[in-house]
């Protein structure tokens, strides 16, 4: 159950970019995929999100939870991504990226208390009102993954979250992301170049194919 | 070369600010009364009553408040709404790829073409005619010159989208869509959704004064209005432009009120439109926020792709309808072609039209060059200055490149008009060139500033370190580096000078027929197949130059396989 890849694997123009990849992740695991910068990486990550561009193809199959993606909607996928920069709404303060996130038809105070349990949770309880543009580097890392979590996602993408960040706020961030997916139990799939930024599951190789 | 430089904006300012505020000046001392050239030199409120009073008023107001809003919320919802379901697809590629040719059409040319289009004896009735109507007369239709300006509404929301699409692009470039795009669905929202509120809050900001030029543009446009607005009243600024050339001069005094008039109804509608933004902004804050996915409006997403379609599809055939005519013989109704075809109307044509395309061609050349030589001084300028860490407000600067689109044309001409009779400049080629600078300056400045100032600086600093100097680095590296969007800017340029009406008729003294003034005065009344002709000789000029802006640089740096793009 949870995440699985079959011999996945994308084409773009008839050429295969990278050699059949197959994943299982358990619920709270957070597995990760390696492989040098250009290799496709960000490519898996959007065959599973559903979100590829004009013209790739994917192969092989992808279920959550036993649910087949392959047809369904990018926004009925249910998958979370979180991206190295943090893609915060710059119209909408933290309370408002926070509530962008909820599901709708929430009581005012029910979401209220969400938000606010949330931001306690990640040390930002003073932080609702806040500008995002006035955050810090690790503050904008933790509200952005908040938000991709409030949304209740049956599992997390992670795209190189870390590689903006210093030594120091990395392995704090890393530790976050680590208790937010144990608590939700769900599954999440880490790419990354950089082999010290796994964060404890199964590491998977992609190895790329050569393109022109 | 640091303190030279200093000399462009200024120039620049006053290159516009002069004749504008000096025109709007001239055109308010008569409006209340003094314009001691007839003999008036008493101040008083009485043309403003006789204005008020005046029977053709209220139905030229009423036209001109429905053709320019309706033009403006019309081009408005339209753009935003192809923008929105089309985005990334290949007909979006499509589209911007036919973006230029469609902005190089001249207003007049178009609404000519839209005429032939949508006349009661045009194609569009041809074409369903008469085997679906049953017609072997056009059928007695107001189509065009309705009394409400219903399809003046129509053709200026037509020929305004590709100008908001270009906006839009160049604000969602800015942004990154691709990304928001995918966060918002992670997340759950619909596309609809996610563009009305991730997008269209960030993108609205860069759209605030493209659609307020095209309000104040719509409000008072005078050739289009010409051609396919109502008559009996016609709209409030062609009513106001027949006053200032009325035989009765002191019609002239009513005229320069009338101009006031719209001036401040422009400026309010300007404020009027800013106050709605507030007011929505400030009602969907919260509600933007409050967690729903869908919307009612995803049903109608593919209603953007028929508003692109459409868009092109009009463009185009407005351009075939005028080529049929330009060749036509014999073209009786209800043929959707003509029976018999010729040549001589655009040998006679181009015969009579070569005085005016010279002219045209000269003033347009000259007001381009010295436009981009101002903006490119003044674009170098704020390099510089950046680069000594004084930062210009972006926003301000913007205003004030803006400031001859806001103002109407209308509204300040003849006050210029006067100026230069005094000054004895009336009809010289000084005057004209400086008048088409004032509307070219502006999109000149629009279409290259981004351009110019993401070059990357450091190309400048080797080529400074290597040759000793930063003039000759200036001209050896950095112009030929950027020749294909100068090119373009120029063409830009151009093309804004050819379509100019009102100022060519004001400051030319009749010494000086540009292929668009000859254009709508014969709209009125002459054989199609003649105003054909020469709508599109008023067409093919701007795309000519536009060709050559995109493949002289292509041809020079055609061994440059980095220079390509």
């Amino acid at each position: 159950m949870s995440l699985e890849l079959e011999k996945v694997q994308v084409r773009y123009r008839g050429r295969t970019l990278f050699e059949p990849v197959t994943i299982s992740i358990p619920k709270g695991e957070i597995a990760t995929v390696m492989g040098p910068s250009g290799c496709g990486k960000s490519t898996l990550l959007a065959a599973i999100a559903g979100n590829l561009e004009h013209g790739f193809r994917v192969d092989g199959r992808i279920s959550l939870n036993g649910r087949e993606l392959h047809d369904t909607a990018m926004e009925n996928r249910q998958v979370g991504i979180l991206f190295q920069d943090d893609l915060l709404f710059p119209h909408f303060d933290v309370y408002g990226n926070l509530a962008f996130g909820l599901p709708a038809g929430l009581k005012r105070d029910v979401k209220e208390q969400r938000i606010m349990t949330a931001l306690e949770r990640a040390g930002l309880e003073d932080f609702a009102r806040r500008d995002v543009a006035t955050l810090s580097g690790g503050q904008k890392a933790r509200v952005s993954l908040l938000r991709t979590i409030l949304a209740e996602p049956e599992a997390v993408l992670l795209d190189e979250p870390f590689s903006r960040l210093d030594m120091v706020l990395r392995a704090s961030f890393r530790e976050f992301v680590h208790e937010q997916t144990r608590q939700r139990d769900i599954p999440a799939l880490l790419v990354t170049h950089d082999e010290q930024d796994s964060c404890g599951g199964r590491i998977y190789e992609l190895r790329g194919e050569e393109l022109e | 070369m640091k303190s030279r430089l200093r000399v462009f904006p200024l120039l620049t300012l006053s290159a516009f600010c002069v004749p504008i505020l000096l025109g709007l000046f001239g055109t308010w001392l008569p409006a209340f009364g003094y314009l001691p050239a007839i003999g008036a030199e008493d101040f008083n409120l009485h043309n403003f009553r006789e204005l008020f009073v005046h029977p053709a008023f209220p139905g030229a107001l009423r036209a001109s408040l429905i053709s320019g809003f309706g033009a403006t919320l019309l081009a408005l919802f339209c753009s935003i709404w192809i923008t929105l379901s089309i985005y990334g697809s290949l007909l979006w590629r499509l589209l911007v790829r036919l973006l230029s040719p469609l902005l190089a059409v001249p207003h007049a040319a178009f609404a000519i073409g839209f005429t032939f289009l949508v006349a009661p004896s045009g194609l569009l009735v041809r074409c369903i005619s008469p085997e679906l109507t049953g017609f072997a007369a056009p059928p007695d239709w107001q189509t065009v010159k309705d009394p409400y300006g219903l399809s003046l509404t129509l053709a200026l929301a037509c020929k305004e989208i590709p100008f908001l699409l270009l906006m839009c692009i160049s604000g969602l470039n800015q942004l990154d869509i691709r990304r928001t795009d995918w966060i918002g669905r992670s997340l759950g929202y619909s596309r609809v959704r996610i563009w009305t509120r991730l997008v269209l809050p960030r993108l609205y900001p860069q759209l605030r004064l493209p659609v307020l030029a095209v309000l104040a543009y719509s409000l008072s446009v005078v050739d289009v209005a010409i051609i396919l607005g109502p008559s009996l009243p016609p709209t409030l600024a062609v009513l106001v432009d027949r006053w200032f050339n009325d035989a009765d001069v002191t019609s002239r005094l009513l005229g320069a009120a009338g101009a006031t008039w719209l001036f401040l109804l422009v400026a309010c509608s300007i404020g009027l439109f800013l106050a709605a933004e507030k007011l929505i902004t400030t009602c969907a804050a919260g509600r933007l926020v409050n967690g729903s996915r869908t919307t009612v409006l995803d049903k109608v997403r593919w209603l953007g792709n028929t508003l692109a379609v459409a868009v092109m599809a009009v463009s185009a055939l407005c351009f075939i309808v005028l080529l049929i005519w330009s060749f036509a013989r014999s073209y009786r109704f209800p043929d959707l072609l003509p029976t018999m075809y010729s040549l001589q109307f655009w040998t006679k044509g181009l015969d009579h039209a070569t005085e005016p395309l010279y002219i045209t061609f000269v003033v347009g050349a000259l007001a381009t060059c010295a436009g981009i030589i101002l903006v490119i001084g003044c674009l170098e300028n704020e390099v510089r200055m950046q680069q000594r860490g004084r930062r210009a407000n972006g926003q301000q600067i913007m205003w004030l490149v803006y400031m001859p689109l806001l103002v109407p044309q209308i509204a300040f001409l003849f006050g210029i008009q006067t100026s230069a009779v005094l000054l004895h400049l009336e009809g010289k080629w000084l005057s004209m060139v400086g008048i088409h600078l004032v509307f070219v300056l502006p999109y000149i400045f629009l279409t290259l500033s981004n351009v110019y100032r993401s070059f990357d600086a450091r190309y400048m600093q080797v080529a400074v370190a290597l040759s000793g100097s930063p003039i000759q680095s200036f001209f050896r590296v950095k112009l030929p580096m950027l020749l294909k969007p100068v090119a373009f800017a120029m063409a830009t340029g151009f093309a804004v000078s050819v379509a100019q009406y009102l100022p060519t008729m004001y400051i030319g003294a009749g010494r000086f027929m540009t292929i668009t003034t000859e254009t709508v005065s014969l709209a009125g009344g002459s054989d199609r197949r003649v105003i054909a002709v020469y709508a599109l000789c008023q067409f093919l000029l701007p795309l000519l130059v536009y060709c050559l802006a995109l493949f002289l640089p292509a041809w020079l740096f055609r061994q440059r396989k980095a220079m390509q793009n």
